[in-house]
């Protein structure tokens, strides 16, 4: 490919006077404002700062579509361990079917679900078979919906009992915190 | 440009100097990078969580002779009726006293979220705490148990209204090196 010498350029060769009298500002404030390098350091090291301090390297947990979680201000930092959601129909295990709530809520009574009891119970032994000799934390965190009614809150909480995980937390989304006198 | 002065500067001639200079463009441009990974991966929304103890009694054990023990004092918080929750300290099936909280709901919608919060019922159980708990030395490691009665139809939102009430009353808590302050109650539901 030929090399060609290069042609007219605009500012140099072709004048455009009127675009450098705006921007030189003849007289006039000149549009093109200076900017501190200095501050403008200053300014990015702070936001990386505090980013940074920000920063979790755990990632966000994620929550099931459908669950609408509630807020409370008394709370403990969330905890790595097996999660049961429950939306307006369904109970899931990280993910998993493991039982329906129409069926407790229409008996209207506390009931051990059986699907999830078998899938609590094998992520038990799961866990048992990985740690061998120690002992079992027993902890599971419910993720249910704010407006799911108490018998199958009640219900799960009670199956999770049954299957060797006591220690049931709620999630909620925290409140900042009031002081109290 | 900008320079970075390292120090031992003007050596004799022929010397290398010993500044050097750092290139802004560059810098700039990590900062910007950093920045926005940062705020791409940034986690603004805060989960928690509020404990709870189903208290599951351990096996029978038929070869240890069971020890007396007195039965501890415990909070039974009554949420069924909607004019009023009632807060009984029971000691075993003795009822020790009985207080009634008039119910006010406390109510918020933040987007989709309904916000329940019970204050009254909060400072009362405090006050009732501070005077009959009996787990209160920062290195005693049982805590006093809060029982919690509602009805089947209870949306999960007022519960955990109330048991966000519960937790407000703290006590300090020997975690190794300092006392912290957690919350005064273990709390777990009634099955009935």
């Amino acid at each position: 490919m030929p090399i060609h010498e290069p042609g007219r350029r605009l500012m140099h060769n072709v004048g455009l006077k009127f675009v450098e009298k705006k921007v030189t500002g003849h007289g006039n404030r000149p549009t093109n404002a200076g900017l501190s390098l200095t501050s403008m350091i200053d300014f990015l090291i702070v936001v990386v700062v505090f980013l940074l301090m920000t920063f979790s390297a755990s990632g966000e947990t994620p929550i099931t579509k459908g669950v609408n979680l509630p807020k409370a201000e008394n709370t403990l930092d969330m905890i790595d361990a097996p999660m049961v959601s429950i939306t307006g129909s369904q109970i899931l295990v990280d993910g998993s079917a493991a039982g329906n709530t129409r069926a407790i809520e229409d008996s209207k009574r506390l009931q051990r679900v059986d699907e999830l009891f078998n899938l609590l119970k094998a992520k038990r032994e799961q866990w048992k078979q990985l740690h061998p000799g120690k002992d079992f934390p027993g902890v599971v965190v419910l993720q249910i919906d704010q407006d799911v009614q108490a018998v199958v809150v009640k219900s799960v909480f009670q199956t999770a009992a049954f299957a060797g995980f006591p220690n049931v937390s709620f999630m909620v989304n925290s409140l900042p915190k009031t002081k109290h006198e | 440009m900008a320079g970075v002065d390292v120090g031992g500067g003007g050596g004799k001639g022929g010397r290398k100097s010993l500044d050097s200079e750092v290139n802004m463009i560059p810098f700039i441009d990590l900062l910007m990078v950093t920045i926005a990974f940062l705020l791409i991966t940034a986690v603004w929304s805060t989960m928690s969580r509020l404990n709870a103890d189903a208290q599951v009694p351990g096996p029978p054990r038929p070869d240890v002779e069971q020890e007396k023990v007195e039965p501890e004092k415990q909070l039974h918080v009554e949420m069924r009726s909607t004019e009023k929750f009632v807060l009984i300290w029971k000691q075993g099936g003795t009822v020790v006293s009985t207080v009634d909280v008039p119910r006010k709901d406390d109510t918020r919608s933040e987007g989709s979220t309904r916000v329940i919060r019970y204050p009254d019922l909060a400072a009362k159980i405090e006050a009732e705490w501070k005077t009959v708990g009996q787990h209160r030395d920062a290195s005693d490691k049982k805590f006093d148990q809060a029982v919690l009665h509602t009805d089947n139809e209870t949306p999960y939102s007022n519960i955990i209204g109330v048991i966000d009430a519960v937790y407000q009353a703290k006590r300090p808590y020997n975690t190794g090196k300092k006392a912290e302050n957690v919350p005064a109650f273990n709390v777990t539901f009634s099955v009935n």
